[in-house]
Formats: structure tokens, sequence, C-alpha cells
């Protein structure tokens, strides 16, 4: 017999799903962020998830999740945002499970795609127990009501990616490395949910084969700017020589 | 100031003084209708700032004080300090070598402030090192004797640079998306005054310090002000705040002294200097409230 709790005595809505803090913060290595979820929200989140495989991203699942946490099924609406909590757990928890296992990533600290391409296949792998279940996920996500976190979850995911690849760029670049990043990514992850192969290696060749492509597009800009540069100093140069006061 | 107990007379070189101040800033007003309250304050400060030193009752009754704390809101939050070297404190927790860690992690405002403040730090040193860059040339041609300096400087400025860098890397705050805008904005100014002769470059450089060392100033106020609340309350001030606080010092303290260098190699002779010093400090105030937000 499970122990029903009654709702209102342990739960507190999180401000994680409700209102996430809309501006970035200075990461101390002092202490520990504060965990994104109260451990109560946590606990009926990470039952409903594992009953996603069987009834798919639905208030089902969330009800089952309260169920086994030992909650009542009416406590299902303390998340006012249904099925898609479910989903903004998963991405948060697989982000945040990213920097755990980080330390195996630095046995190449130079190479940071190759970084890059570990740790988005790390990623993509923590999504195979409910990729089956995801092209739901990937409706639930597209939403207009849910679209601005989705988007952001998806930003901070390729910070981290970046982030814990040894990136050092602090330039316009970066803006435009997370940019890339983020578009290669989702692209990846939607192309899984296709992908009928043996342990997903076609998903791993098109990740590869979209992140070459995102360094070639990186190197020509970056050639082209040289150059134009290259030119506009040598001309400015040029004129010098001539006597010219510039 | 100290104050003596009682009032001295008044001699005919301040009555000199303060006849030159009133002229100057008549001057002042009639070329720049435009100016706020605030800004009158402060070019009326600067001005009377040598008058000020003598110490004469005349002077009080003259030129009250026209700032006032409401003020300082008109301002980005990390800008502004008046106060002297000798009155910043000096708490004792920022010199002990202790390697405990700060016992409660900082607040939200607190991390949001840091955020921002490491972000504006960064772009100010981009512009800087852009400057010097585009400003050596066209100076070290026309006056040699030059170049040593503008290397100094150059160098400072690309020392910090570096260490504002590797400080985003490290605590993972953003660049400011203005960043090309503010490459090609620096490249242009440092040009231009470059073209303009010593003068007006050492101008550039004096008004650009003069904000970014008031902007470093006061994000030293406003770190020691937790380092004081922190020890209040007995709690360890940790590795982190210690050097933050460290950097920051130094780094303002260096930026003073480009300042002082600038004023030394004539930075006052330019003309215009009121326009160069207006529009340069003003262009340096917004770009500062600017790479806060965005």
């Amino acid at each position: 017999m499970v122990n029903l709790k009654p709702c209102h005595a342990a739960l507190k809505p999180s401000s994680c799903v409700k209102s996430k803090p809309c501006r970035r913060l200075y990461h101390s290595y002092e202490h520990e962020r504060p965990p994104p979820f109260v451990p109560a929200e946590s606990r009926i989140l990470s039952a409903a998830l594992s009953h996603v495989p069987t009834h798919g991203f639905a208030t089902a699942a969330l009800t089952q999740g309260a169920r086994d946490a030992g909650y009542l099924d009416v406590s299902t609406n303390l998340f006012p945002t249904g099925p898609f909590s479910i989903v903004n757990y998963h991405l948060v928890t697989q982000r945040l499970a990213l920097a755990k296992d980080a330390p195996s990533t630095n046995n190449n600290p130079n190479n940071i795609s190759e970084n890059i391409r570990t740790l988005a296949l790390r990623r993509l792998h923590a999504n195979k127990p409910i990729i089956h279940r995801w092209q739901e996920a990937l409706s639930l996500m597209t939403t207009p009501t849910h679209l601005p976190t989705s988007l952001r979850e998806l930003a901070l995911l390729s910070d981290e990616f970046l982030f814990l690849a040894g990136s050092t760029d602090v330039t316009s670049t970066w803006y435009t490395n997370r940019a890339g990043l983020a578009a290669i990514y989702a692209s990846a992850e939607l192309y899984m949910t296709t992908d009928m192969s043996k342990d997903f290696v076609e998903t791993e060749e098109f990740l590869t084969r979209r992140l070459e492509e995102g360094e070639k597009i990186k190197g020509l800009v970056g050639s082209v700017g040289a150059w134009a540069g290259m030119q506009a100093s040598g001309l400015v140069d040029g004129l010098r020589s001539k006597g010219i006061w510039i | 100031m100290a104050r003596s107990g009682r009032p001295r007379l008044i001699r005919v070189d301040q009555i000199a003084i303060l006849l030159l101040c009133v002229y100057r800033t008549l001057a002042l007003c009639s070329r720049q209708r435009t100016l706020t309250a605030m800004n009158t304050a402060s070019a009326l400060r600067a001005v009377y700032r040598p008058a000020l030193r003598q110490n004469s009752p005349i002077c009080d009754f003259l030129l009250p004080s026209f700032t006032h704390s409401q003020s300082r809101k008109e301002y980005a939050s990390v800008t502004t300090s008046s106060a002297s070297p000798k009155t910043e404190p000096a708490p004792e927790t920022l010199n002990s070598r202790s390697t405990a860690k700060r016992r409660r992690p900082l607040s939200t405002e607190q991390q949001q402030f840091l955020d921002s403040a490491l972000r504006v730090n960064q772009a100010g040193e981009l512009a800087a090192t852009l400057i010097y860059t585009h400003q050596t040339l066209p100076i070290t041609r026309r006056h040699p004797h030059l170049r040593p300096l503008m290397h100094h400087m150059y160098s400072q400025e690309a020392g910090h640079f570096s260490t504002f860098n590797a400080m985003l890397t490290r605590h993972r705050v953003r660049p400011t998306a203005m960043y090309p805008i503010w490459t090609a904005a620096a490249s242009t100014l440092g040009w231009v005054t470059g073209l303009m002769g010593r003068e007006a470059a050492m101008a550039c450089t004096e008004a650009v310090e003069t904000e970014i060392g008031g902007h470093y100033n006061g994000q030293v106020r406003v770190l020691l002000s937790w380092v004081k609340q922190m020890e209040e309350k007995g709690e360890e001030v940790g590795e982190e705040m210690r050097e933050l606080v460290d950097t920051l010092k130094r780094v303002r303290d260096e930026e003073l002294e480009h300042l002082d260098e600038a004023v030394g190699e004539g930075a006052k002779e330019a003309r215009p200097y009121e326009l160069l010093n207006r529009a340069i400090r003003s262009g340096c105030k917004g770009a500062i409230w600017i790479s806060e937000k965005v």
C-alpha cells in the first residue's frame, strides 16, 4: 500500500520551471550552484520520467510518477506546464550531468573539436531510453508557450558543451560558436528520432559531418576576414609610404 | 580637506583664482548650454579643484557642493567615486593568507553585479588596447621620443585585457554583444585622435582613463563593502574575493597612472580640449552603461 502523503505538506512550487533567472550569473568555484529542482519535485519528475517509455510525455506519466513518489494523483496540479515539466526536467538534469562526467573529456585539452564531439554524443546517447517518444517532447517544446524555455535550454546546453570542451574565445565568436553548435545539436537530435541503425551509429556520423562542416565554415569566415584585414592594412601602409597622412 | 579651527584672512592670490574660476565657468556655460546640472556640477568641481585646496571660508560660501547622493543614480551603478587613496578601506581580512572557503555563497545580486562588472571591464580593456594600437603609429612618427611611453601603456593595457579574458572564460561570463561595434568605434577614435596630434591623443587618453579609473574605483568600493559585511558577520572572505579585489585595485592604479602620464604629456593643451574631453567621456559613460546590459 503506497503511503499517500497530503500534497500541501511537502510540495512547494519550484522557482525554476516558472520563472528562471533571466540573466546569467557569475560562476563561482567556491560554492555549488543550488539544485534546480526542489527535492519533492525532483522525486515526482524522475519517477514520471521512468514511465515515459510506456506512457509517453503525457499527463498519465506524470500521474504515475506522483503515485510512485508517494503523493496524491492531484499533486500533478503543481506542474502547471503539465507534461512539459517532464521534458524540462530531462533537459536540465542531462545538461548538469555533463559536468559530472567532464573530467574524462580533459584527456586532450587542446583538441576542442574532439571534446565537443564527445560531449555532444554523450548528451545524444542520454536520450536513448526515451528516443521513441522524443518527437512528442519536440512538439511540446515548440509550442509557443514553451518555446522560450526550450530555446534557453538549448543555448545553455551549447554553452555547457563549449565550456566543458575548454573553449576560451571571449570575442564575438563566443556568440557565433554557441549559435552554430546549438543548430548542429538540434539537427542531430531531430535526426536521431528517425534513426533506426544499431546503437545510433548513423546519428554519430551525421553529427561528425555537421561538426566538420561547421569547422569549415568557421575557418572560411576567419580566412576571409583575415584576408580583408590584411588587404586594408596593406593599402593603408602603401598610402603612408607615399606620404599621404593617414 | 582638513580645516583649521580659526578662519584665515583672504589672500590676494585666492581672489584672483576665484575670479579666474568664475570667468572660466561662464565661458564653459556659454559654450555648452546643453549640459545637464550634473555635468555642470562635475565640470565646476574640476575647475574649482585647485581653488578648493586653499583653506578659506570664502570658498565654502561661494562654491557650495553641487552634488547630492541622488545624482549618482543617473550613472551606471558601477561608476563614479571621488574618494582619495588614503581614505580607501584596507580590511585586515584581505591580507590574510588563509585558504578557507567563503562561508556562504554569493547572493544573486552579487553574482549579477560581478557578471556585468567583468563584462564591462573586458570591453573597456578591448577599447583601450585598440585606441593605443591605432594612436601609436601617427604619434610616434611625429614624436619618436614618445615611443617608450606608448609601448609601456599599450603593454599594460594588453596585460589587463588578457587578465579579464581569462576571468571571463573561467567564470563563464559572456562578453558584450557590442564587441564588433566597440572594436570599430575604439579603432576610429584612436586613429582620429592620433592624426589630430600628440595633445589630442593625450587628451583622448586622459578622458578615457578618467572614466575607466572612476569606474574601477566604484567596483572596488562595492567589493570592499561586501568584504566589510562579511567581516562584520565574522565570515571567512575567501581566496576568490581577495584575488578579485587585488586585481581590480592593481588595474585601477595602473589606469590612473596612465591618466597622470597623459596629462603630463600635454593633454590639457589640446585644441579643442573641452569638446574632446566631454565627448569622449560621455561616449565612455554610454558605452559602459550599454555593455552592462547588452
